[in-house]
């Protein structure tokens, strides 16, 4: 039985043979970034053009001076020019002429994070940049609030403006933590850690970036737009009865939720099909199955979404009334429909981060990740009851009093797998020798942070502690601590981890640390008070307070500040470490066991010269000397010895390659 | 500079290992876009429902105004009609006929675009103002899904008859598109299968709604 790692043979560079035709164009007649932006202008302007044509015909536009056909059309065909600007429409279109794909291109250089690009690892990279920029811009937004709520009477913000920047930063904050552990971490990492050498629909995962940045670039439009007034929920009626803003949240919305269902469609069936021989569903990494879990969510919840907001700008732009109660709609269908979305929404931003902190304390614990089962069925049991939970928050909203207990018990019900999961991490915890390394520190403050937003999310899921705090700053300092307490950190933590092989650099330790301990204690100091605040009465998205309220609030603001400069520190050491600075990463520099850190630094474009037979799961610490999987050549008798008891390898039924004419043996990439 | 992926020594069990992955990840695609049609219908579904309890301010669907029904009627047989088309296709396609299932599929796609150009004509003849009541917003809802069903259901089908075209001259001396045993030969099956099982599905909520909008 194949038991030993054997080092991995680093991408093979002998030069490819010539009979491929490959598409190498002239850096200026390509497609990137620059032509996308182009698209999306001349997309946006004919867009405009086409809805000013429609609306000349209506009454509506003409009387009020705001057409919004004009501004959804702009803003779709705007996205849309923008996609196939960057070439992802390419292959579709050839495929109604029945073209097969041109042969698979690895490109170099710092251009390919600009291009429509088929590497997850490329896409994986090209979603941490786009998850970084939503991330430094809503904090930018955030520094804002603060700034306005220094004082409750002096104001630096007209009320309109002050809520058109609360709603922008909490759309634009969503809309990253939808995605920012499953985009760049879920692309860049999966399939290696499967023992993968590729995404079952590669051009499926680039189009979800390019829909990702087209999303933010949408929301961006918000502003000049005149925000909108409703806050990252987009309650109607206000959402009916709002300006133009609220068009860019509808399509920017609805944008980045296509983006969300490609990006679990690709991501759950590479998991399910690409697995490694020997890879069966007890060897899966957790974090993988935090993944698939996620994907669950992102394919059947954010459909909803997207339908929703497809509702909303209908009633916007053809005038229909799903949201207008005088018309025979209901204000309470949006709330509906996007809570449905919206509190799996929670998981689909909470699970990869658990996934993440469940690779990394096995790692700096050197222990077996404890009651791994219970670990991955706990993911699997949050992602299925958290369908079961959307009317918590409608709570306020006048719903039959008899549907409360109900909702409420289900709520309650799913802490008990998310204890699950805290389980596992104290398990694993648990006279362990710890070493504090930057990855570690982040994953232990998870577990703090989300302690204290779990129970408050108990306390919250309570219909008598629920009417009273509703609407206050204690739920907003609930869910910052879940998201950001727990999401952020573990992104973070995740990053530091796995931005090593990532990059091939190695970030600064003590950099590393000093944002670390910023950013958790100005993250508690600004937070933790928002609790007694809203315990106090101070409502959200109102930037008049009373004056009692005043100190905490100043604590609060100054503690963000510094909080906000603890991401400076990390966006230094990216730089520094990374470009003007580089010092080379170790292959595996904190000796894990996971099947990602086995290949070399950089990571060869197709991940392992041979498939790896993987002969165990990657968190056997108490035994060193047992090896994860057999990067030697690849043979299916092997497989049958891989198997775990009681688990079956799929059995080899294709022909040889050896006998197949003219066409390229190996799958086409679709 | 741009150099192709193709210098790396595959195995044949390596090739084969990721053919059936291939095959496996067309079939868990195509269920799970399935999945995502399920949800977007349901919530459709779901306002009609809550709109239609709701009844507000008596305005659910005054006077019991219907779409045309005829025009109704004619796009849901013709959704129908291409997925029964699509079955028929695809069970003459196992035994053997690539033939049989491309005139299937051409007259499956001829009528699914006749079914789409017909929804489109029915939203602008509507006796009903979009905005007039809860029916009448869900119905401009229904027609608009219904073409992006349409749409990506029509597309599905040409490509996999265009490739079809361009195949067969590739598998003719293997056994054809059918019996091929070759990668590309498989994964067309899989793709082909995928899309049928997509088509029944556009059928079942073509029938759904119909039953929603017209015959209640």
């Amino acid at each position: 039985m194949a038991s030993t790692i054997t080092t991995p043979v680093a991408g093979n560079t002998a030069a490819p043979p010539p009979a491929q035709r490959v598409r190498n164009r002239p850096a200026w007649a390509s497609q990137h970034l620059g032509t996308a932006l182009i698209g999306a202008v001349a997309g946006y302007a004919f867009g405009h053009w086409i809805g000013n044509v429609i609306g000349a015909g209506y009454t509506v536009p003409q009387s009020n001076g705001e057409n919004d056909v004009a501004v959804v059309l702009g803003l779709a065909l705007g996205a849309l020019g923008y996609l196939i600007g960057i070439g992802a429409f390419n292959y579709p279109l050839a495929k109604l002429i029945g073209r097969e794909p041109l042969p698979e291109v690895a490109e170099e250089g710092w251009q390919r994070y600009f291009r429509f690009n088929l590497d997850h690892k490329v896409v994986g990279m090209q979603y941490v940049i786009v998850s970084l920029l939503f991330l430094f811009t809503g904090g930018l937004l955030a520094m804002a609030i603060r700034t306005e709520l220094l004082n409750p009477t002096n104001h630096f913000f007209g009320a309109g403006t002050y809520i058109a920047v609360v709603g922008e930063h909490g759309t634009i904050m969503m809309m990253m933590a939808s995605s920012v552990v499953i985009g760049p971490l879920g692309n860049w990492l999966v399939p290696l850690m499967i023992g993968s050498r590729r995404m079952a629909f590669p051009r499926v995962e680039a189009t979800s970036v390019w829909l990702f940045s087209a999303g933010y670039l949408v929301i961006l439009t918000a502003l000049p737009l005149g925000g909108f007034p409703t806050g990252w929920t987009g309650y109607a009626p206000l959402q009916t009865q709002s300006t133009a803003g609220m068009d860019s949240y509808l399509v920017g919305f609805a944008i980045i939720g296509m983006g969300m269902i490609l990006a679990g469609l690709n991501l759950g069936a590479t998991i399910i099909n690409y697995r490694a021989p020997g890879m069966t569903w007890g060897r899966v990494p957790i974090f993988v199955w935090s993944v698939l879990a996620t994907t669950a969510l992102l394919v059947f919840a954010t459909p909803t979404l997207v339908v929703a907001g497809l509702f909303g700008i209908l009633d916007r732009t053809a005038l229909t009334a799903f949201y207008v109660n005088e018309h025979g709609g209901s204000s309470f269908l949006w709330e509906n429909l996007f809570w449905f979305f919206g509190h799996p929404e929670v998981y689909i931003m909470a699970l990869p981060g658990f996934g993440i902190v469940g690779e990394i304390l096995p790692v700096f614990s050197r222990k077996p990740l404890f009651a791994y089962k219970v670990g991955a069925a706990g993911m699997l049991g949050v992602a299925l009851l958290s369908f079961f939970v959307w009317q918590h928050h409608l709570f306020q909203s006048g719903i039959n009093p008899d549907m409360r207990p109900l909702f409420m018990l289900t709520t309650e019900l799913i802490s008990i797998p998310t204890g699950f999961i805290f389980l596992v991490g104290l398990g694993t915890l648990w006279k362990a020798r710890i070493r504090f390394e930057p990855p570690m520190l982040f994953a232990l403050a998870v577990y703090f942070n989300f302690l204290i937003g779990g129970v408050t999310g108990v306390f919250l899921s309570d219909v008598p502690v629920n009417v009273t705090v509703h609407g206050s700053f204690f739920v907003l300092a609930h869910f910052h601590y879940t998201i950001m307490g727990g999401l952020i950190f573990a992104f973070f933590g995740g990053l530091y981890y796995w931005l090593p092989k990532m990059t091939g650099k190695t970030l600064n330790r003590k950099l590393a640390i000093w944002h670390f301990w910023i950013m958790f204690v100005f993250f508690n100091l600004t937070f933790f008070p928002m609790f007694i605040i809203g315990l106090l009465g101070q409502p959200r998205r109102v930037f008049e307070y009373a004056t009692r309220l005043q100190g905490l609030n100043d604590f609060s603001s100054v503690s963000a500040y510094i909080l906000g400069s603890s991401f400076l520190i990390f966006a230094f050491n990216f730089v520094w470490s990374i470009y003007i600075a580089p010092k080379r990463a170790e292959s595996n520099p904190w000796g894990s066991r996971g099947l990602e850190w086995q290949v070399p630094t950089p990571v060869p474009h197709y991940n392992f010269e041979r498939l790896p037979v993987v002969v165990a799961d990657p968190y056997h610490y108490d035994e060193p000397d047992q090896g994860v999987a057999d990067f030697g050549t690849f043979s299916e008798p092997a497989l049958s010895e891989v198997a775990a008891p009681g688990e079956q390898v799929p059995p080899a039924d294709v022909q040889s390659p050896d006998d197949s004419g003219d066409l390229d043996p190996r799958p086409p990439i679709v | 500079m741009a150099t192709p992926v193709t210098n790396f020594k595959e195995t044949p069990e390596e090739i084969a290992y990721e053919l059936r992955a291939a095959e496996g990840a067309a079939w868990i695609g195509s269920r799970s876009l399935i999945g995502v049609g399920s949800f977007i219908y349901a919530s459709l579904a779901f306002a009609f429902f809550y709109l239609r309890s709701a009844n507000q301010a008596q305005l659910w669907r005054p006077n019991h105004v219907t779409a045309p029904t005829e025009m109704g009627a004619t796009i849901f047989a013709l959704s129908a009609a291409t997925a029964a088309l699509s079955v028929y296709g695809m069970y003459r396609f196992r035994r053997g006929s690539v033939v049989d299932w491309e005139v299937a599929g051409w007259m499956g796609l001829l009528l699914g675009a006749l079914g789409f150009a017909l929804q489109i004509y029915e939203l602008t003849r509507l006796p009903f103002y979009p905005g007039s009541s809860g029916y009448a917003s869900t119905f401009i809802g229904w027609g608009v899904l219904n073409l992006v069903g349409l749409l990506g259901g029509c597309y599905w089908l040409e490509t996999l008859l265009a490739r079809s075209l361009r195949l067969r001259r590739a598998v003719a001396e293997d056994g054809g598109a059918a019996n091929s045993t070759l990668p590309a030969a498989r994964l067309f099956r899989a793709s082909v299968e995928g899309c049928t099982v997509f088509w029944g599905f556009l059928a079942v909520v073509a029938v759904f709604f119909w039953i929603l909008f017209y015959l209640i």
